[in-house]
């Protein structure tokens, strides 16, 4: 085990560590006094200490078990490992459930990261336009809803629409009703649980971000004759952006990966594996089919998905002049 | 015009508050069916009160089911988990956010990009990698309490540090400057003058570490395979029963899991807010 | 932008560069065999199970006033495919957190061999007294290579329970053939439309086997050791048909039926919500104490033809001992303990579980005479799942409720889903 922690560290070079190991940083320093700290990469040390073998290392030994023959049998029957190339990726990219799943997996989290956006903007610009209590309540039953676990909210919502005994059938006069038989229906039961978990985040944190305006811009801009359209896009969208940008990559990055509730919610995949997305997908791949290579082509496949997401919205920020 | 605004204003008012009962409502839910005696809960006729409320469902998940000990098994995790991450974010975000050095944006960006990363599908390596430690250091290996506090550690912290960063920025370069010049020792300026003026942020970033190590299901769910060792959001499961779930029991241990993080959010949540809004003023 | 884009390559470049430092294989054997301690015991949990707790309680006892300063701590685990297949594979990644005895369903044993789980005791077996009474064609199903990996504990065979009173309400009588049975079931379920005709589930593999069977088709055919699904043939396309035909509005609405389990269907007809249900004779407790009670007969389930019993799946449940075991001994003694005639009388009466043991066998179905229909169902011939290690994984990827919920939701025809559940048994099969 040591000898192949250090092989990874090797091909690990652009990872934090490699700084803080070799020579010292050039920077060219800023006037703060901390910058006399001859080496800022000390203060990176202990993040380093626990990415690198906790995530570099199995990072690395994903894109590895990729490549390899490794099911039940190899992992603990005996069996030596077997080196087959790219064939794990061939019998993915060749499974026509492979692609079904992918694109259900982008359209339900383009859906919940558009819905979560939407419904945050919406009650952030309510926020400030309410009175006291009414502010008060919605940001309480926000936080609520925020603190909930990805767990519970999907059990409680599981409950509110039981087939039998949920409260949903019987407010709609539909008992019987199982939400979870359509595809799509099923998906959308989720999106609202997901919605519902992650949506205050994106309320409150622009919520803060208006606030954070100064009263005497607007103030400044409304004697100069701006209309609230103008004002909304003109000033308070660009003081916003870095904000967005947060709430935005958020969202991606949270919805992309929803793993709890599709798995509590949908018994792992739902009826036929309809409601499968692609980390539901890799997880019983590795895990329940014993085929841990398989799974971990998906997740490497899925990682760069999610870069390539990140990478064009990154770009596009670029674009426009943000600042990292 | 003046009226309009009234109106205006009372609609988005009523539309506040009707928003705000919608989404407690599935909060106030879990509470009540909690309470709510078995015939009740099983009736085909849910209704949304009841008149003869009892602990029982709460006595059984924590006598029968062993919640108790669930509950302490992810509370340990989760203030080990915040802790730990807390300092080894700051200092992090100190060094990403006053100096200037050649990886910087480098080391950034893949701070982003570990955010990135399906953390379900690193459960493959890790769980082999967890069972490999587990026999130099079995108090790390798999079923241990230990290994899950260093996987969640390891990845509440990508998001800690780039959330820090812009916490650590807005404090104002010049308090540090006095000081250096009063003759402060770095440590001393990183300890009693940044910590402090940071604290509200760490505050805020303590929250999402929490959430991420206690709600954590699928590291406990791979992880752990003892159950004694199990942690609460894995453990919920138990109550998922081949024939028929126990609804009661089910939504007595969601209270229970849900009110740690409620009380940690109302007692940061000031923070949270003023916070989030200091990373504008960016 | 370009330091992202490296970042990402790194990672994939980490991967496809190096061959070596695969994660490494757990070492499972264990040269120790401790004669003190506790005994790690995982069961099923079955629906109803609390008569089973006692018996085991029981055996338990027994066990412990034999062995001075020994422990047996008994956990019970989930039994669907799913969840039962990921306890136990970290069951065999960890020996540390793995039991010394198990409980599995006798489909699972060529699965768990090849990965290695669980430990010969061949040996052990012949020695043991009472086990002279296990017939060898049940010995057979536990061997491997020649080697025995566990002790068939009890059978498990389904057949046909029914509502007498709600037969009779109707005129009907039991049902002799497939046709007797669906018009049957519509019958039921109109004059009560709260009760599913018969209760039937998508992901009930074993409640549709038999109308597969009894249609002439099957799972695999073997061609030596090697096996080709044959899931797709015409045969069993009509088998799998007459299933999902039950799943109508008229009998069991696709809405209610289409992801229930055996153990949910068990739960139906004990609430006295089903008419008939397709149940193993181990649900006859659940049964017993629920509303049915007193109100059902059991006939084996009928074939395509009058006179003809749809062949059952013949289960049951074995126990064995992990390779992983600290306390090999103990364990061996303690399966021996929970398969000893006197608890598997003590598991029949609880449970309703067959004995594996021939004279207790006989000993139960003398007594008790609604074991009969089971015992013709026996008779008439039962099937087993392919005997090879890719069955554990079929069943666990839920290849085959799958394909029924597919027909039953119409999200494909019966060619069709049959075609694609013949793929993925064959690409299984073939070791992918």
């Amino acid at each position: 085990m040591p000898a192949t922690t250090v092989t990874a560290r090797a091909d690990h070079g652009d990872s934090p560590v490699r700084p803080a190991g070799g020579a010292p940083a050039k920077g060219r320093r800023r006037s703060g006094p901390l910058a006399r700290i001859p080496v800022p990469l000390w203060l990176l040390l202990p993040a380093a200490l626990v990415l690198i073998p906790l995530f570099g290392y199995p990072l690395y030994q994903l894109g590895l078990l990729s490549v390899l023959k490794f099911g039940q049998p190899q992992a603990s029957g005996g069996v030596p490992t077997e080196f087959v190339g790219l064939s794990n990726y061939t019998d993915v990219l060749g499974d026509a459930q492979f692609w079904s799943v992918l694109g259900q997996t982008l359209a339900f989290a383009a859906f919940c990261v558009v819905a979560t956006l939407a419904v945050g903007a919406v009650c952030a610009v309510l926020l400030t336009r309410v009175g006291k209590w009414p502010r008060l309540l919605l940001m309480f039953g926000a936080l609520g809803a925020w603190a909930a676990p990805a767990m519970t909210g999907s059990t409680v919502w599981m409950f509110l629409l039981d087939t039998n005994s949920g409260l949903v059938n019987e407010i709609l006069g539909t008992q019987g009703h199982n939400w979870m038989y359509d595809k799509w229906s099923a998906f959308a039961m989720v999106a609202v649980v997901v919605v519902w978990h992650s949506f205050p985040f994106v309320m409150i944190t622009l919520y803060a971000g208006i606030q954070a305006i100064p009263d005497s811009v607007l103030e400044a801009a409304r004697l100069d004759g701006a209309g609230t359209a103008t004002i909304f896009r003109r000033i308070m969208l660009p003081m916003l952006r870095p904000l967005l940008v947060i709430v935005v990559i958020q969202s991606i990055i949270w919805d992309f990966k929803v793993f709890t509730q599709i798995y509590v919610m949908t018994g792992g995949g739902g009826i036929a594996g309809q409601n499968l997305v692609l980390n539901v997908y890799a997880y019983q791949k590795a895990f329940v089919a014993e085929n841990y290579s398989l799974g971990a082509a998906i997740g490497v496949l899925m990682t760069l998905i999610l870069l390539a997401v990140t990478a064009v919205y990154i770009r596009s920020l670029r674009r426009s002049g943000e600042e990292l | 015009m003046k009226r309009d605004n009234r109106v205006l204003r009372q609609g988005a008012n009523v539309l506040a508050i009707v928003l705000a009962l919608l989404t407690v409502f599935p909060l106030y839910w879990m509470v009540l069916s909690a309470l709510k005696p078995k015939g009740e809960i099983t009736s085909a006729h849910p209704r949304p009160w009841t008149f003869a409320p009892t602990l029982d469902n709460f006595r059984n998940a924590l006598g029968v089911s062993g919640f108790g000990r669930y509950f302490l098994n992810s509370m340990a995790v989760a203030v080990v988990v915040v802790v730990v991450s807390a300092a080894i974010a700051f200092l992090a975000a100190v060094a990403l956010s006053r100096f200037k050095f050649r990886f910087r944006t480098t080391i950034l960006i893949m701070f982003l990009v570990a955010q990135m990363v399906p953390v379900e599908a690193l459960t493959i390596p890790l769980f082999f990698l967890v069972r490999d430690i587990g026999t130099v250091a079995p108090g790390f290996g798999l079923s241990s309490l230990g290994a899950l506090m260093l996987v969640n550690l390891a990845f509440s912290l990508p998001f800690a540090v780039w959330m820090l960063r812009g916490f650590v920025a807005a404090v104002p370069e010049s308090l540090e400057e006095a000081a250096r010049i009063d003759g402060a020792s770095r440590f001393t300026i990183l300890w009693r003058i940044l910590f402090p003026l940071v604290a509200p942020g760490l505050a805020a970033t303590s929250v999402f570490s929490f959430i991420t190590a206690w709600n954590d299901f699928v590291f406990a769910k791979t992880l752990i395979l003892d159950t004694d060792h199990q942690t609460l959001p894995a453990a919920l499961m138990v109550f998922f029963k081949p024939d028929e779930n126990d609804w009661g029991g089910i939504m007595a241990a969601s209270t229970l899991m849900t009110v740690p993080v409620l009380i940690f959010f109302v007692l940061v949540q000031r923070h949270m807010v003023s916070g989030l809004g200091g990373a504008v003023k960016d | 932008m370009k330091k992202l884009a490296r970042g990402a390559a790194l990672a994939v470049l980490a991967g496809t560069v190096a061959t070596a430092c695969a994660p490494g294989t757990a070492k499972t054997a264990s040269s120790e065999d401790k004669q003190t301690g506790t005994v790690k015991v995982w069961l099923y949990d079955e629906a109803n199970r609390a008569p089973k707790e006692q018996v085991v309680a029981q055996a338990v006892a027994d066990f412990k006033a034999k062995h001075a300063g020994v422990e047996v701590q008994v956990s019970y685990i989930p039994t669907d495919a799913g969840p039962r297949a990921e306890k136990m594979k970290g069951a065999f990644n960890d020996p540390s957190s793995a039991p010394d005895v198990v409980e599995f369903g006798n489909t699972d044993l060529f699965g768990y061999t090849a990965s290695g789980g669980l430990a010969d005791i061949t040996s052990d077996l012949a020695s043991w007294e009472e086990g002279k009474d296990l017939p060898q064609d049940l010995k057979d199903t536990a061997v491997v290579d020649g080697k025995t990996y566990g002790l068939p504990w009890w059978l498990g065979v389904r057949a046909l329970y029914y509502r007498t009173d709600v037969f009779t309400e109707l005129g009907l009588s039991a049902p002799t053939t497939y046709a007797e049975l669906k018009s049957a079931a519509e019958k039921v379920r109109s004059a009560h439309g709260d009760m599913l005709g018969i209760a039937v589930g998508g992901k009930y593999t074993f409640g549709a086997l038999p109308f597969v069977w009894a249609n002439g088709g099957d799972l695999a055919t073997a061609n030596g050791s090697a096996y080709t699904s044959a899931i797709d043939s015409e045969k069993s396309q009509a088998g799998v048909k007459a299933y999902t035909d039950l799943f109508t509005d008229g009998i069991c609405p696709a809405q209610q039926c289409a992801d229930l389990t055996g153990g949910k269907t068990v739960e139906s007809f004990a609430a006295g919500k089903a008419g008939m249900a397709i149940l193993p004779n181990s649900s006859r407790s659940a049964v017993e104490a629920g509303a049915a009670k007193g109100k059902y007969a059991i006939v084996p389930l009928p074939g395509t033809a009058a006179g003809q019993v749809a062949p059952a799946f013949s289960g049951g449940n074995d126990l064995g001992v992990m390779k992983s075991t600290q306390h090999r001994s103990l364990a061996v003694d303690f399966i021996k303990e929970l398969a000893s005639k006197k608890n598997q009388l003590a598991l029949f009466d609880a449970m309703g579980n067959l004995p594996t043991l021939t004279s207790a066998r006989a000993e139960v179905s003398q007594k008790q005479p609604w074991l009969k229909p089971f015992t013709d169902t026996i008779e008439a011939g039962t099937k087993f799942v392919p005997k090879d290690a890719a069955w554990a994984k079929i069943d666990a990827q839920n290849v085959v409720p799958t394909m029924l919920q597919k027909v039953i939701t119409g999200k494909a025809d019966v060619a069709a889903a049959t075609k694609e559940a013949a793929a993925s048994m064959n690409s299984s099969f073939s070791g992918k």
